[in-house]
This record gives structure tokens, C-alpha cells and sequence, in this order.
């Protein structure tokens, strides 16, 4: 059966900006609950889709195989997630946005979300450089007025324009990228592309590298992996707190569905795998080196965020760089998935907290552990999860990938793995340092949590916690 | 008759102008400038590609061409919603140079 969930999700987002514009009056955040439940309702409905495998669709452009169908589940909870994040973010949101009446834009901030996730859904299923490339401005290009959204706070502005420039620029690499591949191949799908390789392996290397090396630089900058890491730490850390939670894991997770299926389809030459595949590995050890080490000294919660994201890039990228083990694909999404329960449960945390004490830093965090609890307790399984200590989710996702790159004798990059894993410690540590052993300032205010925050920290910990301990019925359940 | 080679050197050298002028000016709107050349010499190519290089049937590639017009598409959707941000930071600054973007330290 066939359910086009992309246009349900799109239509819910056309829906909420009508009622947004003719019913002014309405609650803003009663409209973000509202779209939490229908996001809930598609969620529902996805289950009721039967993948069709990758190969065997008549249609070249869209894939509805079992790894996209993943994704589309995927994007719809982080896009739950981030208005969770969203309805808890929405006053300072409300501070920074000029307007004659109360909540103006809010009703905006709530559904440029839903837009993005009808984009991160057509980028699960896109089979061919036409729809990834529509599919990924579509997001960008989303992401762009979200990253900048509060216009009268200079950090969110100057966020904006960076990841304008930058966004624009990778871009420009992705299209002329694609154009080289289509001329040497003559194909813009990714079968007809595998096809032709398949019959003629030595069509003109050169061109068709340099085609392959742009596409790379520009998945690069979508996934933060280095040297094209620059934007993400400034990015991140002006951009509105659920904005960046949503681009650090819905976006990252849409560019390497897309790497790994533009990767697939460049395998089937030889000559071509004995290049893609150092250069995938040399990125990874790159990345890894590079975002664990400059996460060290830093101070600033969200910057602290965004060089363990550069850094989770790189475990991710040891798992594209080892693709022709079977157990490869499994072990990035089973990866992907911890990530994003990690990654949003310390984004929770940190919203209420950055909403008290008024700013990002690690410092704001000083003797939360007093102060508020049971946040602290999130925070803290949180950042194990993170650094990937034994029996929770996020140790396991590094166990599968490392296992996956041994069977592909990538000794090197196991190594480098668990070195930094070693350096993770010491920044995730951090934090958990400030809050349980740091005196709380003697004018702490204090930390208020909203129900519906509280309960999803609650919902995010447990699912860390089991899948970490009985990873099992994920597993099974993986593409 | 100019064959595909002229187009490929004429799209190779709007694609260096607009990278150059990306990396090097200082004024973001001749950054996006440059990053309009970018996609423009993108099209080129894909046309020239798609018009040199027949299929076993005679016709053009057709999929790069309606990606040329997703594209041209595109890059207007971008020009728009990046002259809102940059317009808004002038507003803030009164500046739309790079260098004065110096809130969020590096």
C-alpha cells in the first residue's frame, strides 16, 4: 500500500499557517500541540507501509525500501522532538521577534519545522540527484530563515548568514558535482548511474572523481564532518536552542542516508571503491581527531554540543567508510538512532536550565544536581550516553560501528576511535563536574520544567537505558 | 559550431569566478553573487552534457534538463529568503560586510 506521507506532513504545515494568519487569536502553543499529535497520528500510520525493496520500484526517483521508511519515522520524531523543544524555547523566541501583538511569529517558528520534515522525508526516499537535490534545499533552505529566525538577536542573524553563505556554497559544489556525474554517465538516477559503471567500470575516471569529490565536499558540509566542519560551532551556537537540536540530528541524519545510498550506488566500479573508500576513511579520522580535540576547552554548552556533533560525525563516517560489511548499514542507523535520543535529551535539559540562568555556559549548570534533580539526572545519563559508557545506548552504537569497521580491517580508524573516545570522557565529564560537584551561585533562580518536558526527558532516559541494556527488538526492527 | 568542450571551459570559468569570488570578496552581496554564478555555470554544463551527449535513441538527456529548472527554481527561493536575513542584518548593523559578523567568537 502506498501512503504519500510527505504530502500529509506538507499539508499539515500549508493547514497550520492558514489557522496561524485567519485566526489570530488562537494560542500558538496550542496550535504546536496540535501538530505534535498529527505528527503522531503520520508516525502511526508509517507502520502501515510495506517497504518495497530498493531495486524493484518502477519508479526511479523515489524509493519507499525499508532504510527510507526508517528515516521517514525518523524524521517525523526528531520534527516531535524539536516542537517539544520548541513549545518550551517559544519565550525568548517571543523576546527577539518584534511584533504588534503577542506571539507574533511564534505560529511561524512552530511550523517551519513540519516543512523541513516533509524535506528530510523526500531526502530518506530520493533515488535519483533530481529529487535529492530538491529535497535537500528544501530542508536548507527551511533551515536557513529557522537558523536566523530571531531577528533582533545578533548571534541568531549572524548564525544565519554564515549558514547562508556556507549552505549556498555546498550548494553550488552538490549541482556542479552532479553535473560532471551526468555527463560521464549520462544517468541522473542512482540505478541507471550503478548500471552504467556496471557495464563500462572505466568511463573516463578522472571527470567522474571530480564529480564524485564534489558531491563528497557537499554531503561534508551537510554531516559537519571535517575540513568542512567551520560553519557548525558558530552555527549552533547562535541558532535558536531547538533549531540547533533539530540540525544537529535530522539534518545530519538526512546527509548521511544520502551519502550512503550515493555511496552504494558508486561501489559497483572497483576502480572507483579503491579511491571512494580511502578518502571516506581519511574524512572520518580527520573528523574524529578534529571535533573531539576542539571540544576540550570549551566553555559554552551549545559550542560544547557542536564539536561532540563534528565528533559523532566521525564515528558515523567510520561506519560509511566500512560499507561493504553487511553489518555496516545496521550499525549507522542503530548509531543514528542513539544519537538522536542522546542529542535531544541534553538539548531538553539545557533550555530550561539556559532559560534560568539566562545563558549557554557550562558554568550556568553549576550545582544543578541541588537545584533541579531529576534535569540533572537526565543531563547526566545524557552525557554518558554521549561519551559511551557500558549499558547505554550510545556505547553500543560505537561497539556495532567499530565492529563493523574491524571486519573491514580499518585497524587505523579503530584505533583513532577509541582514543577519542578516551578524550569524549574528559569533555562530557565536564559537565557532569559542574553539576554535581560545583556550588550553586547563591542567587540561583530557580529551574522550571514544563509537564510536557519533563515527560519526555522521562520517555528519552528510559529508551536510553533499555535499548542500552536489550538493544534486541531494535535491532530487529532496523532496516 | 562550438563543440561541448567550449561550453565545459566557459561553465569551468563562471564556476572559478563565482568559487574566487565567494572566498575572497568581503561583501556578502557580492558573495552571493558569486554564489549565483556558481549555480548558473551548473547549468550550463548540464545543458551542453545533455545536448552533446545523445542517448542510444537520439534525444537529450530530459532529466538534466528539468534539473536546470529546478535549479533556476532553487537559487530564486535562495536569493529570496537570503536577502530577507541579509537585509535584517543590516538593519541590526548597518554593515554588510564579513568582517563586522564577529558576535559569536571563532
Amino acid at each position: 500500500m502506498s501512503f504519500p506521507v510527505e504530502f500529509c506532513v506538507l499539508s499539515l504545515g500549508i493547514l497550520m499557517l492558514l489557522v496561524d494568519s485567519f485566526f489570530p487569536s488562537i494560542d500558538k502553543r496550542t496550535l504546536a500541540h496540535t501538530a505534535i499529535v498529527w505528527l503522531a497520528v503520520f508516525l502511526a500510520a508509517t507502520f502501515f507501509l510495506q517497504p518495497s525493496p530498493l531495486w524493484a520500484s518502477p519508479n526511479g526517483f523515489y524509493e519507499t525500501d525499508a532504510l527510507g521508511l526508517f528515516f521517514k519515522r525518523f524524521a517525523l520524531v526528531s520534527t516531535i522532538l524539536t516542537l517539544v523543544l520548541a513549545i518550551e524555547y517559544a519565550p525568548v523566541v517571543e523576546r527577539f521577534i518584534p511584533g504588534s501583538r503577542p506571539g507574533a511569529g511564534l505560529g511561524e517558528f512552530f511550523t517551519l519545522p513540519i516543512f523541513t520534515c516533509a524535506g528530510l522525508m523526500w531526502m530518506a526516499s530520493a533515488a535519483d540527484f533530481v529529487m535529492i537535490f530538491c529535497a535537500l534545499e528544501l530542508v536548507t533552505i527551511s533551515f536557513y530563515i529557522q537558523v536566523a529566525f530571531m531577528r533582533r538577536n545578533m548571534a541568531s542573524l549572524e548564525a544565519g548568514t554564515k549558514y547562508l553563505i556556507l549552505g549556498a556554497l555546498s550548494t553550488g559544489f552538490l549541482v556542479y558535482g552532479i553535473t560532471w556525474i551526468f555527463g560521464m554517465t549520462g544517468q541522473t538516477g542512482l540505478r541507471g548511474i550503478s548500471t552504467v559503471l556496471g557495464m563500462v567500470p572505466q568511463a573516463s575516471q578522472t571527470a567522474l572523481l571530480f564529480g564524485i569529490g564534489l558531491i563528497l565536499v557537499s554531503l561534508g558540509f551537510k554531516v559537519a564532518a571535517a575540513p568542512f566542519q567551520f560553519w557548525v560551532p558558530d552555527v549552533y551556537q547562535g541558532a535558536p536552542t531547538p533549531v540547533t537540536a533539530f540540525l544537529s540530528v535530522a539534518s545530519k541524519a538526512a546527509g548521511f542516508v544520502v551519502l550512503m545510498r550515493v555511496v552504494d550506488a558508486f561501489l559497483v566500479a572497483p576502480a572507483l571503491q579503491a579511491k571512494l573508500v580511502p578518502a571516506l576513511g581519511f574524512l572520518a579520522g580527520l573528523t574524529l581527531v578534529y571535533g573531539n580535540l576542539a571540544a576540550l576547552p570549551q566553555t559554552n554548552m551549545k559550542r560544547l554540543l557542536a564539536y561532540s556533533s563534528i565528533a559523532h560525525a566521525g564515528y558515523l563516517l567510520v561506519g560509511v567508510a566500512s560499507v561493504g560489511s553487511p553489518a555496516a548499514g545496521r550499525a549507522i542507523v542503530f548509531y543514528l538512532l542513539a544519537y538522536l535520543l542522546m542529542t535531544f535529551l541534553a538539548f531538553l535539559v539545557l533550555i530550561p536550565v539556559s532559560k534560568a540562568a539566562g545563558g549557554d555556559d557550562i558554568s550556568d549548570f553549576n550545582g544543578l544536581g541541588r537545584r533541579a534533580p531529576g534535569m540533572a539526572f537526565a543531563m547526566l545519563i545524557a552525557m554518558l550516553s554521549l561519551a559511551g559508557l557500558p549499558f547505554t545506548v550510545g556505547f553500543l552504537g560505537k561497539f556495532f560501528i567499530f565492529e563493523a569497521a574491524m571486519r573491514q580491517q580499518h585497524f587505523v580508524l579503530v584505533v583513532l576511535g577509541v582514543v577519542t573516545v578516551a578524550c569524549g570522557f574528559y569533555y562530557y565529564l565536564k559537565v557532569v563536574r559542574a553539576m554535581y560537584w560545583q556550588p550553586a551561585p547563591e542567587d540561583a533562580p530557580p529551574v522550571l520544567v514544563s509537564p510536557l518536558t519533563r515527560f519526555t526527558a522521562a520517555f528519552l532516559v528510559t529508551l536510553i537505558l533499555v535499548l542500552g541494556v536489550y538493544p534486541k527488538p531494535i535491532l530487529d526492527f532496523l532496516p | 559550431m562550438p563543440t561541448l568542450a567550449n561550453y565545459l571551459i566557459v561553465s569551468g570559468g563562471l564556476f572559478s569566478i563565482g568559487l574566487v569570488g565567494v572566498l575572497l570578496r568581503r561583501n556578502i552581496l557580492i558573495i552571493f553573487m558569486g554564489l549565483e554564478l556558481m549555480l548558473n555555470a551548473a547549468n550550463l554544463s548540464l545543458v551542453a552534457f545533455s545536448r552533446f551527449n545523445l542517448g542510444q535513441d537520439g534525444l537529450p538527456g530530459y532529466n538534466a534538463q528539468v534539473l536546470v529548472f529546478f535549479i533556476i527554481t532553487v537559487a530564486a527561493a535562495e536569493v529570496a529568503v537570503g536577502l530577507a536575513i541579509i537585509v535584517a542584518l543590516y538593519r541590526m548593523r548597518q554593515t554588510t560586510h564579513v568582517e563586522d559578523l564577529d558576535t559569536l567568537k571563532f
